[in-house]
């Protein structure tokens, strides 16, 4: 099972951008993409149609994780995912190079609030992405019940086509 | 020492950069052979070869790669190009349709770059619309021999469709008299003038188009292009409706008008479930969580502690 994800270029770089910016508390930023989706072979391939940063105000004081946010955030963001039918992706970033990997808190909090996406959009499979600077990786579920498979094939389309999340 | 060391000038890691691509040749006639020879000779690994017709005496005059033989024999185009292209690079994966390419729509789902050589402008369209949906480069090309006063004119364009640029509609390429004049004509249009140097000139440039697309020899900042050629004249220039056109959003193919609306994921799992033979017994799916055992067992240890 493959899972892909492809990106504009221009979506990818103000997705940087955003996640990159400082917060007055939080260690560090969080967002949404929301993609399409159309099968691909025997795999699955999502279009993202935007991203959506978190408001300033919706994330919480929390010393114990690089960034916390609350219900707002998630209702806000599953309402844009509502609207199109959109497969939703929570994505942060980790500094460094190569292929970045989730740590035990993404995973902890990933497998509980991606399969609650399902909730709210039952016919789109739905997950989490992590960025390093040069390089992404994520998790895809493609039903609430089931583990989730990597998505390990990214792209970004834009000046260049490029067969990577580098940036643009 | 490398087959593609004369080429090094694209970038140092660009030989790997154009073996990973695959892409979707649609026709394998005048336009497409030069396009697939191209491809293979600058490195590409992956091709999706798509032509539903097999070859006959009236393609020689341009069909590169074909022989008097293959014409006795019948032979069909995707196997004339998938010849020609492992004659270049034995290696390359190659995925053959002698099918109508919309038959074939599964196989270009998997690719980077789509290069539409059909001669039907409905086609062009219908390429250029699932190419969008998919956010991949479609690149097409087109020539046509127009008879003016007493001789001939020969012409023909390039265009590189990008996700947010003009599309082929909105340069004039497609057009609803274009597409009615064509269905008027259906089954009885007959063999358009083709010819192989416009062909190989046009192929040339979109070879071009796409190696600016996937390399960095120059700095470049436009998204999205067009050039027209002028057989008679001998040129290739910048289309002056892609530039006035530069900027403004596309009102034919929304940007975010992407991927299969129909798309349902319990659906896909089901028909995936029907096609997938049954375990081995023992088997157990692959599951990355579960693959992070060091992070049960911390948690594990934390609640002894």
């Amino acid at each position: 099972m493959i899972a892909a994800l492809r990106m504009r270029s221009d979506q990818l770089r103000d997705m940087r951008s955003d996640l990159a910016r400082p917060h007055a508390h939080a260690w560090e930023r969080v967002g949404f993409i929301a993609a399409a989706a159309t099968a691909a072979g025997k795999g699955v391939l999502l279009l993202a149609r935007g991203y959506m940063p978190v408001a300033d105000e919706d994330y919480l004081r929390d010393t114990g994780v690089g960034a916390a946010i609350g219900s707002n955030a998630f209702r806000n963001a599953l309402q844009w995912a509502y609207r199109d039918k959109s497969t939703l992706l929570h994505v942060h970033a980790h500094h460094g190079s190569g292929r970045p990997g989730f740590s035990g808190v993404d995973l902890r909090s990933g497998s509980e609030f991606a399969p609650s996406f399902f909730t709210t959009v039952p016919r789109m499979p739905h997950g989490m992405v992590v960025l390093s600077d040069d390089c992404a990786y994520g998790l895809l579920w493609l039903a609430e019940d089931r583990p989730p498979v990597p998505i390990e094939d990214f792209s970004q389309t834009g000046i260049h086509y490029r067969r990577d999340w580098n940036r643009p | 020492m490398s087959w593609l060391d004369r080429q090094s000038f694209l970038g140092e890691d660009s030989e790997r950069q154009l073996r990973d691509l695959t892409i979707a040749i649609v026709g394998l006639g005048g336009g497409g052979s030069h396009v697939a020879q191209q491809s293979a000779h600058v490195g590409i690994g992956g091709f999706v070869l798509i032509d539903d017709d097999r070859i006959d005496d009236t393609n020689l005059n341009r069909l590169v790669g074909a022989t008097a033989a293959d014409v006795e024999r019948g032979e069909r185009k995707v196997d004339i190009a998938e010849r020609l292209i492992r004659g270049i690079n034995p290696g390359a994966r190659i995925i053959k349709a002698a099918s109508l390419w919309q038959d074939a729509v599964d196989a270009v789902r998997s690719c980077d770059i789509v290069f539409g050589c059909v001669d039907n402008v409905r086609g062009k369209d219908q390429l250029e619309a699932l190419c969008r949906r998919l956010m991949v480069p479609y690149i097409d090309q087109g020539m046509d021999v127009h008879s003016i006063g007493d001789g001939f004119m020969v012409a023909g364009q390039v265009v590189l469709s990008m996700p947010g640029a003009p599309c082929l509609r909105c340069l004039g390429v497609v057009t609803d008299e274009a597409l009615d004049e064509e269905g008027r004509n259906y089954g009885a249009a007959g063999g358009k003038p083709q010819v192989v140097w416009p062909n190989g000139v046009l192929s040339s440039v979109a070879i071009g188009l796409m190696m600016q697309l996937v390399t960095r020899w120059h700095d470049q900042s436009e998204v999205g292009k067009c050039l027209e050629y002028d057989g008679n004249a001998n040129t290739v220039q910048p289309s002056d409706r892609m530039r006035l056109l530069r900027g403004r959003p596309c009102p034919h193919r929304p940007v975010d008008d992407v991927g299969d609306p129909s798309f349902d994921i319990r659906r896909f799992l089901a028909n995936a479930t029907q096609q997938a033979p049954a375990p081995a017994t023992g088997a157990t799916q692959a599951n990355p969580l579960a693959a992070r055992w060091w992070v049960r067992l911390i948690r594990k240890m934390r609640q002894l502690v």
